[in-house]
């Protein structure tokens, strides 16, 4: 690619409107379908936006009026390149292929700006995530684990907030082992940040990643968004310390439904967080080393067994309709079918399907914004 | 749009008849969205290129110009037409520049003015990110080129910037001045299908002369002689800044106006000479080569150098700034085949600092992200030398800039490439060649204005017609006269180098050196007793200091004399100052003395590594004995001043009304060893 297609790729980002599921397959379509730059799709006639690549009138307004501000995006992306930041694009090799796999061409950013060692992006990962305000063992947890981590040559991702993000970073920058860090921000208000971590950026042992428009300032929807690709660039997630809602358990929850495996760190008797109940939804528990706990789940009271028969329902369900007897069938659940459908009309995720036969499936409708919605990532400039 | 209709709208909106085919030709491209490299003599009319297509687009044209006072010219001229141009510049107040910044955004500007700097500053970059951009023209575009006359980084960026536009975004570059290579190269740069047009750069209104002569004293004397034979006013060309001095001081004393311009003198006062210039105050103007660019005077009548320019583009581009009118003027090089060469050879050679100075900048870069100036401090290097290297490894990709709070900083890029010195000396290879090309021209048989279009790559065959060597009327030997070498002895026993303190930050005045340090046999005799045990400086010193206070103070009266504290321990100065005070019957005092130890000033590179070695390392002893008394202060050597502005501060802060300097010698270029 070369270096002028990068103002189209970032203006495409600030479309007004369209979701990345439809800026990536715009992508897809011109890059790969067509075999042309952005620079030479941007010059095609009218006719041809709309007969060749289907684009509605709507579409066609919002495309024209990013040509005129082009120029505006080569200022911006000379500011970015000057200051050594580059730009990594959904179509590149150096892109995280992890990141790819999980979030798909729905979700996957078409853009992503980095300053630091890029080889990073596509090392075997981890991410340790947790509270801001996490307890003395939860840190000492996410320390231990990120030094398994750097021993092993994992990568290290977190969020740089407060509590586990920041020990995971700072722990395995003491165990020198590489970590990527996604900012809740544009790259362009980092720079106390990059002076902070600047010898480590050098050694290579760190990226800075960011999937936001570059001067976009810190914003509580920023981090929220930034989650998924934390998600996203790990190979496995590992949790110290959840709370029962906010950030962490939103996204395990997320997480779980989306089928991915994720280990909860085994909580002490008297802890107060909601560890054990992440474990219930289905998240594997894991001891201090990060090894799965055997028979984590004897020691639980009816309830948890309730919530522990939900999430293997849930996992089942996604994406299939099925009868209370071919659920029984399936999970081994030593109840009737009656007592079955009852459990089923009582939870509020799962939709009655009427037929012959009544069938059950997941609501995918009310799924929680994490990974269904965009992240915000359109920012006015 | 035809040329007709063009034409009609040029009419009615620049008040002109019509284009210049090769002006159309040009407008066409950039309608058609085109990149040019357009190169043009100066008074072309290359402006009128992309103005005329400014005022048809929908945006705003950007122009990045490095001369401020050209940007003024052409914004009041526009204005006058009813074109909505402005400049944004760093002469401007902050509130000027911001009514600009937001004009622009709210798409009320047509062209828009700035200088290559701009692309370093934050507010402008957001600026460009939001206002409805049209066209990019990049002016004195041979500025882009480390192969031509007058490379600048500060254009690094907007090479930078045109890479990145679209192919189908209008980009017009201009010069006047580029070789073939310099034109190949920008072309590179601009990139993708540029196209250029090279003009005929012969300026017929020329005179071109050459004198060879066999000393300095030759080029002096034929000077006092022959500067009043010029018709109207020009400007004298020295290699240095003290020549600068020395020739203007020199003139004068041969009853001629003229004045000094370079960089050691205030801003204040170069404008004062700049208005000067356009006025005709002063039949010469003695400069070095900073002064004429980008200055709007049609008439300058003549162009002398006294010192040989690096390269014939030099040359040329230098006595282009004469004659715009049209009308003859004369373009005299003077050159003493012995010695005159060692000056270009020493910059060529010295232009870039030795290696071991690069590594020891990135070295220090790839443990800190550091700004200029503590970059300078900590590797002690001047100050010239850490900005080429910085702007070096920014343009290796070694380093990139970056900003903490505003600031610009420099951080190490991580897989940076190894530096590329070998570049450096291939491109002084080539400026080696181009000084070899510039000596040719003095011994050249054929016309001079036919060598220099020939060396710019202008195909133009035939010759001038008015050059000496056209008309057998070069001049050989420089007659020397009994009268002017008399005349020429007095002026050097009577000329006092002036030494540039005059700021709003203290009561310091301009001061006076008795002589130049190595200019006389004044150097040795302070070096003898200074290094080799001496003695007190002699009486002859004392009487030439008093002749240099009288010339340069007048009747100034003075309550206290004060010395500088020495560094090391000696009483040389000490025992000057008191001698002096008893033949001006002034009251002398010891109180000044230093508190804390500093280091020799002669070690440290540059004045803000100086500046911190004598930072609060005086004191008075006698507070009440400074308050509003005019003081004249004494020293022996005169380098980079920073002690006695040191001093001046100091003293200023105990209300001294006024502080005068007085030294034996000035160092020309720090000499001192």
């Amino acid at each position: 690619m070369t270096m002028s297609e990068i103002p189209y790729w970032i203006g495409l980002t600030q479309l007004n409107g369209w979701k990345i599921e439809k800026i990536n397959k715009l992508i897809v379509n011109i890059i790969h379908d067509n075999k042309i730059s952005l620079e030479e799709f941007f010059s095609l006639s009218l006719t041809e936006w709309n007969e060749k690549y289907l684009l509605q009138e709507n579409d066609i307004e919002g495309l024209l009026n990013l040509k005129k501000e082009i120029p505006n995006f080569s200022f911006l992306t000379e500011e970015l390149l000057s200051q050594g930041f580059e730009i990594i694009t959904i179509n590149s090799e150096e892109y995280s292929a992890t990141l790819k796999n999980n979030l798909k061409l729905k979700h996957s950013p078409p853009v992503l700006y980095v300053k630091g060692n890029k080889k990073i992006l596509n090392e075997k990962s981890i991410a340790i995530v947790g509270s801001r305000d996490a307890s003395e063992i939860s840190l000492k947890f996410t320390d231990n684990i990120a030094k398994l981590a750097s021993e092993q040559f994992k990568v290290v991702v977190s969020g740089f907030a407060k509590g586990v993000d920041r020990q995971a970073l700072d722990s395995a920058i003491k165990y020198i082992g590489h970590s990527v860090i996604v900012l809740p921000q544009g790259v362009l208000t980092f720079s106390s940040g990059i002076r902070q971590y600047y010898q480590e950026i050098v050694r290579g042992d760190l990226l800075v990643l960011s999937t936001f428009f570059p001067k976009a300032p810190w914003s509580v929807q920023l981090a929220m968004a930034r989650n998924p690709i934390i998600y996203g660039l790990a190979d496995e997630i590992y949790v110290a310390q959840s709370d029962e809602k906010g950030g962490t358990w939103a996204g395990v929850s997320d997480g779980l439904r989306k089928g991915r495996t994720i280990y909860v760190r085994y909580p002490e008797q008297e802890e107060q967080n909601a560890n054990r109940k992440l474990i219930e939804k289905g998240a594997i528990a894991v001891d201090f080393d990060g090894k799965i706990k055997e028979g984590q789940l004897n020691d639980i009271s009816k309830l948890d067994k309730e919530e522990e028969i939900k999430s293997i329902i849930y996992g089942l369900l996604k994406g299939k309709e099925l009868t209370s007897a071919e659920i029984i069938k399936r999970t081994n659940i030593d109840w009737k079918p009656k007592k079955m459908s009852d459990f089923l009309k009582s939870l509020n995720d799962i939709q009655e399907i009427k037929g012959k036969r009544i069938k059950y499936r997941y609501k995918t409708e009310d799924e929680p914004q994490l990974f269904i919605g965009e992240p915000q990532e359109k920012y006015g400039k | 749009m035809t040329r007709t209709e063009a034409e009609v709208i040029l009419k009615r909106v620049f008040k002109l008849e019509g284009f210049y085919d090769t002006q159309w030709a040009v407008i066409e491209k950039i309608f058609k969205g085109e990149r040019i490299l357009l190169i043009e003599k100066t008074g072309y009319g290359k402006s009128l290129c992309f103005q005329f297509p400014a005022t048809q687009f929908e945006g705003t044209t950007i122009i990045f110009s490095p001369l401020i006072a050209l940007m003024r010219d052409q914004v009041n001229k526009l204005k006058q037409l009813g074109i909505n141009a402005s400049c944004i510049n760093s002469n401007q107040t902050l509130n000027e520049n911001n009514r600009i910044i937001s004009d622009a955004k709210e798409n009320k500007i047509k062209i828009l003015y700035i200088a290559p700097e701009r692309m370093e500053n934050a507010e402008w970059l957001e600026t460009a990110s939001q206002i409805k951009i049209s066209m990019l023209v990049v002016d004195e575009a041979h500025c882009i080129s480390m192969w031509g006359h007058d490379f600048r980084p500060s254009y690094r960026r907007i090479v930078n910037l045109v890479g990145l536009l679209p192919a189908k975004f209008p980009i017009l570059a201009t010069t006047a001045t580029a070789t073939l290579k310099v034109e190949e190269d920008i072309k590179v740069q601009i990139g993708k299908n540029v196209s250029s047009i090279r003009g005929n750069l012969l300026r017929n209104n020329f005179h071109l002369n050459v004198i060879e002569v066999k000393s300095e004293d030759e080029k002096y004397i034929w000077l006092g002689r022959n500067i009043n034979r010029f018709e109207g006013n020009g400007l004298i060309y020295t290699g240095t800044r003290s020549n600068a001095e020395i020739y203007a001081s020199w003139l004068e004393f041969a009853g001629i106006p003229s004045v000094a311009y370079h960089g050691d003198l205030d801003g204040a006062t170069r404008k004062n000479i700049e208005k000067g210039l356009i006025e005709n105050r002063w039949k010469c103007i003695v400069s070095t080569n900073a002064l004429g660019m980008g200055i709007d005077k049609p008439d300058i009548r003549f162009i002398i150098h006294t010192q040989i320019p690096q390269s014939p583009i030099h040359y040329y581009q230098e006595i282009g700034r004469a004659g715009r009118d049209g009308k003859k003027t004369y373009k005299i090089l003077f050159y003493n085949s012995v010695e005159d060469i060692d000056l270009p050879l020493a910059f060529i050679n010295g232009s870039k600092p030795s290696l071991d100075k690069y590594d020891k900048i990135t070295n220090l870069i790839k443990k800190k992200i550091m700004g200029e100036t503590d970059l300078m401090l900590a590797s002690n290097l001047s100050s010239m030398q850490t900005r080429v290297i910085i702007a070096d490894l920014i343009e290796q990709k070694i380093i990139n800039e970056t900003f903490v709070r505003g600031k610009a900083k420099f951080e190490y890029r991580f897989l940076a490439p190894k530096l590329n010195y070998k570049f450096f000396e291939e491109l002084r290879d080539a400026k080696l060649k181009e000084l070899a090309q510039m000596i040719e021209y003095i011994d050249t048989k054929t016309c001079r204005m036919k060598f220099l279009c020939d060396y710019l790559g202008d195909k133009y065959s035939e010759n001038c017609g008015k050059c000496d060597v056209d008309n057998d009327k070069i001049i050989k030997k420089v007659i020397v006269q009994e009268e002017w070498i008399k005349k020429l002895e007095q002026f050097r026993l009577n000329n006092f180098p002036i030494l540039h303190f005059q700021s709003k930050d203290s009561n310091l005045i301009n001061g006076v050196a008795a002589s130049y340090y190595g200019f006389s046999k004044v150097g040795s005799t302070i070096h003898k007793c200074k290094y080799e045990n001496g003695g007190d400086f002699p009486d002859e010193l004392v009487q030439l200091v008093l002749d240099a206070e009288r010339k340069h103070y007048g009747d100034l009266k003075f309550d206290l004399i004060l010395y500088v504290p020495p560094t090391e321990s000696g009483d040389l100065v000490k025992n000057f100052a008191i001698k002096i005070s008893e033949y001006l019957n002034i009251k002398f005092s010891n109180a000044l003395i230093k508190c804390i130890k500093t280091q020799p000033q002669k070690i440290f590179q540059n004045h803000l590594a100086k500046m911190r070695n004598v930072s609060d390392s005086f004191l008075y002893l006698n507070i009440e004995e400074i308050k509003d008394k005019s003081i004249l202060l004494i020293d022996d050597i005169y380098d980079s001043g920073t002690t006695i502005k040191e001093i001046g501060r100091y003293l200023t802060l105990l209300g001294a009304k006024l502080i005068a300097p007085l030294v034996i010698a000035k160092t020309v270029g720090g000499n001192i060893k």
